[in-house]
C-alpha cells in the first residue's frame, strides 16, 4: 500500500473516530453513574440531527448555533426522559434486575422515539447541503472543511466534558455517584438531580454527533441504528465504564472500521469490527483496557 | 445504588415472586393442586371428577384452559372463512411461538437473546437454500433450518458462557449483527438485499394447510417447553437466572443447562424461521433485523416474563388488534413502544400475571389455598 493511501486511511479513520468518541462517551457515562445499558442512545443521535436540521431550515441561524440549538435540545429531551421514565422505574424496583429492567425500558424508548419521528416526520431523508461548504488540503489529501470542522467539535466537546467531569462541583458530583452511589448520599449529594443531568448530559453528547454529522449524514427515524452499535462496540472494547478509555477506543473503532472498508469493500467493516468484539468478549469481557469484571455488571 | 434494599422490599419481593411464580403455572393451577393433595381436600369437589383427565392432560403438559385454547384454535378454520383472518392467525402463531422461545431463555435463565431474529433468520435462509439449491423438500429444509439454528443458539450457548447478564445479551446481539451483516453481504448464497425467493410449502394458494402446519408447531413447542420448564431442568434454569453462583454450588451445572436452554430456544426459532420463509415465499436480511427482536420481545414481555404462554397469548391479541386499527397504522409501533415501558414500569408481570390476577378474583377459594400453601 502507498504511502499516501495510508494517509488518508489514517485521516478518514480518525474523523470517523472522533464521532464516535462522543457517542460512546455519552453512553459510558449513563452506564457508569445509572447503571442504565442506554439501547436509546442512538435515538439521541436522530433527535440531534433533527433538532439541526429544523434549526438551519427555519431559524437561518450561524451553522455553530445550530449545533447547540440541537445540543440544547438533546439535553433538555434526555433530561425530561429521565424524570418522565427511569425515575418511575427506579422509584418501583429495589435495585434487583435494575439493569435488566432499565435496558428493556431503553428498548421501549428506543420504538417509541424511532416511530414517533416516523408518524411526525415522515421516512424521508432530510439533510443539508453542508454546513460550511469547501474543502481543506490536508498533506495532499482533500477534506471537506466540514468533516475537519465536525472533528474539531467533537474534540472540543470531549474536552469541555472532561474538564466539567473533573474541575468542577457537580462533575465531580457525577463521578462520586459513578464510584459510590450509597456514599454519595451520605454526603449529601442529590441522586435524583444526578441522575437526571448525567442522562441530559449523555443525551447532549449523542445529540452533537447528529447534528455534527447531518451535511454528511442526513436525517431519518431509523438512523440511529449503527451509531448506537458502534458506541456499543467502543465501550464493550475498552471496558465498561472507563470513560477516558474510550477517547482510545473510539479511535481505534473509527481506523479498523476505515482499513477494512478499504481492504474487503462496502459491507464488510461491520462484519470484521464485530467479529474483533466477538472475540474480545470471549477472551477479556473486562475490555481491552478494563479491570474485572464486578458489582452490579456480574448479575 | 442497589444496596439500599432492606429487609422489608425483600419480603415484599419474595411475595411477588410468588405471584409471579403461580402465574407462570396458572394454566395448570387447578390440576396441580389437586395432585399435591395438600390443596386437594379445598377444592376436590369441583375438580375431583376431571383429576383423572387433568392428571393425564398434566403429564402432556396442557391444562383445562390451554387445551380449550387450543382446541379452538384448532377448529377456527372450520368457522371462520375469511383469508384474512387466517393469514392474522398464522401471523400470531409465528410470532407467538417464537416469543414462546424467546421467554425461554429470557423468563428463565434470565439472560436476553438479542440476536433472536437473527438465528430465526439463519433458520429460514438455510431452509430456503437447501430447497433451492439441493432440490430437497421443504419439511426436510425446515428441519435442517432447525438443526442449523440449533448449533448457532449451542455456539451463541458456549461463548457465553463467561458472560453473565448484560454482556452476554450483548453478545447474542452482536452475533446477530455480524450474521445480518453476512447474509447482507454473501450475495453469491443469499442474493442479499434483492430478496432470495423460497419455494412454497404447499402447491395450494389455500391458506389452510399452512394455518396446521404452524398449529402443530406451535402446539408440539408449547407442550415440550412447557414440559420442561416444570421438571427438574426448570427448576435449573431458574436457579441459574436467579443466582449463578448460587446454584452453582448446590451443584447446578450452569454450563450444562445454559447451553442446552439456548440450543433448544434457538432450535425452535430455526424451525420456525424454516415455516416463515415458505410462507412467504421471499427473504431479505431484513427478517434478521434487530427491530425483529424487539417486536418478539415486546410481545414476551407484554406476555409476561417466566409464563412461557404469555407470549402467545400477547401475539394473539396485539397483532390483530394492530390489523384493525388501520387508521392508527402509523401510530402502532409507538403504541408498542409505549405499551412495553408501561409494563415494564408498571406491571412487570405482564399478561401473564394480570390472568393469575383474574383467575384469583373468580375462584376466590383456590386463591386462599394458595395464599396459605
Amino acid at each position: 500500500m502507498p504511502i499516501e493511501a495510508l494517509f488518508d486511511l489514517l485521516i478518514i479513520g480518525l474523523v470517523r473516530g472522533g464521532m464516535y468518541v462522543l457517542m460512546a462517551m455519552g453512553l459510558t457515562l449513563i452506564l457508569g453513574v445509572i447503571n442504565v445499558p442506554n439501547f436509546a442512545h442512538g435515538e439521541f443521535y436522530m433527535l440531534g440531527a433533527y433538532f439541526a436540521y429544523f434549526a438551519s431550515v427555519f431559524l437561518r441561524i450561524p451553522s455553530i448555533l445550530v449545533i447547540a440549538v440541537a445540543a440544547l435540545g438533546g439535553f433538555i429531551s434526555g433530561m425530561i426522559i429521565e424524570k418522565a421514565v427511569f425515575y418511575p422505574l427506579r422509584r418501583r424496583s429495589e435495585g434487583k434486575n435494575w439493569l435488566l429492567n432499565s435496558f428493556l425500558l431503553t428498548v421501549g424508548l428506543s420504538i417509541t422515539l424511532q416511530n414517533l419521528a416516523l408518524w411526525l416526520i415522515g421516512s424521508d431523508y432530510r439533510g443539508i447541503t453542508s454546513y460550511w461548504g469547501g474543502s481543506l488540503s490536508i498533506g495532499g489529501l482533500m477534506i471537506s472543511q466540514d468533516r475537519v470542522i465536525g472533528f474539531i467539535i467533537a474534540m472540543v466537546s470531549v474536552l469541555i466534558f472532561w474538564l466539567f467531569l473533573t474541575r468542577t462541583k457537580t462533575g465531580n458530583s457525577i463521578r462520586a455517584v459513578s464510584e459510590n452511589a450509597r456514599g454519595a448520599k451520605l454526603v449529601g449529594i442529590d441522586l435524583n438531580r444526578i441522575y437526571t443531568l448525567t442522562f441530559g448530559l449523555g443525551a447532549m453528547m449523542a445529540s452533537i454527533a447528529g447534528a455534527t454529522l447531518l451535511s454528511i449524514n442526513p436525517a431519518y427515524p431509523t438512523m440511529g441504528l449503527r451509531p448506537l452499535f458502534r458506541s456499543w462496540f467502543v465501550v464493550i472494547l475498552v471496558g465498561l465504564g472507563n470513560v477516558g478509555g474510550t477517547i482510545i477506543g473510539g479511535f481505534i473503532v473509527g481506523l479498523l472500521e476505515t482499513a477494512s472498508y478499504y481492504g474487503l469493500g462496502s459491507g464488510w467493516q461491520d462484519v470484521v469490527s464485530l467479529t474483533v468484539i466477538i472475540f474480545i468478549l470471549i477472551f477479556k469481557p473486562s475490555g481491552l483496557f478494563g479491570k474485572a469484571v464486578k458489582g452490579i455488571w456480574e448479575q | 445504588m442497589n444496596n439500599n434494599t432492606t429487609n422489608n422490599p425483600k419480603e415484599k419481593r419474595d411475595n411477588e415472586n410468588r405471584v409471579r411464580e403461580s402465574g407462570s403455572a396458572n394454566k395448570t393451577v387447578a390440576n396441580d393442586t389437586v395432585s399435591t393433595g395438600k390443596a386437594g381436600g379445598t377444592i376436590a369437589g369441583s375438580a375431583g371428577k376431571t383429576g383423572g383427565i387433568n392428571e393425564l392432560l398434566g403429564k402432556i403438559g396442557l391444562g383445562p384452559l390451554s387445551l380449550l385454547a387450543f382446541v379452538l384454535l384448532g377448529l377456527a378454520p372450520l368457522f371462520i372463512d375469511d383469508r384474512f383472518i387466517i393469514h392474522l392467525m398464522i401471523s400470531g402463531m409465528i410470532f407467538g411461538t417464537l416469543a414462546m422461545g424467546f421467554d425461554f431463555t429470557v423468563g428463565y435463565i434470565n439472560i436476553v437473546n438479542f440476536g433472536y431474529a437473527a438465528i430465526m433468520g439463519v433458520g429460514a435462509y438455510s431452509s430456503a437454500l437447501t430447497v433451492s439449491r439441493l432440490g430437497m423438500s421443504p419439511w426436510l429444509g425446515m428441519a435442517i433450518g432447525g438443526v442449523m439454528a440449533a448449533i448457532m443458539g449451542f455456539l451463541i450457548g458456549v461463548v457465553t458462557l463467561r458472560l453473565r447478564g448484560l454482556f452476554a445479551a450483548v453478545m447474542a446481539w452482536f452475533v446477530g449483527l455480524t450474521l445480518l451483516a453476512m447474509t447482507a453481504n454473501l450475495v453469491d448464497l443469499t442474493r442479499g438485499w434483492l430478496g432470495l425467493r423460497v419455494r412454497p410449502l404447499f402447491a395450494t394458494p389455500d391458506r389452510i394447510p399452512y394455518f396446521y402446519t404452524i398449529f402443530v408447531i406451535t402446539v408440539v413447542s408449547y407442550i415440550i417447553l412447557y414440559r420442561l420448564t416444570q421438571g427438574k431442568m426448570g427448576m435449573a434454569f431458574k436457579a441459574i437466572g436467579q443466582n449463578q453462583e448460587a446454584a452453582h454450588s448446590v451443584g447446578v451445572n450452569s454450563t450444562k443447562y445454559k447451553i442446552i436452554n439456548f440450543t433448544i430456544s434457538c432450535a425452535l426459532a430455526g424451525v420456525v424461521g424454516g415455516f416463515y420463509g415458505h410462507f412467504v415465499g421471499i427473504l431479505t436480511p431484513d427478517v434478521m433485523h434487530t427491530r425483529e427482536t424487539v417486536e418478539v420481545l415486546a410481545l414476551a414481555y407484554i406476555g409476561g416474563r417466566g409464563s412461557i404462554w404469555g407470549g402467545l397469548l400477547a401475539a394473539f391479541i396485539i397483532i390483530p388488534i394492530f390489523e384493525y386499527l388501520r387508521p392508527l397504522m402509523a401510530m402502532r409501533f409507538v403504541i408498542y413502544g409505549l405499551l412495553l415501558m408501561l409494563v415494564m414500569i408498571l406491571y412487570p408481570g405482564g399478561l401473564s400475571q394480570f390472568f393469575a390476577f383474574i383467575k384469583a378474583q373468580i375462584f376466590n377459594r383456590s386463591s386462599k389455598v394458595e395464599e396459605r400453601a
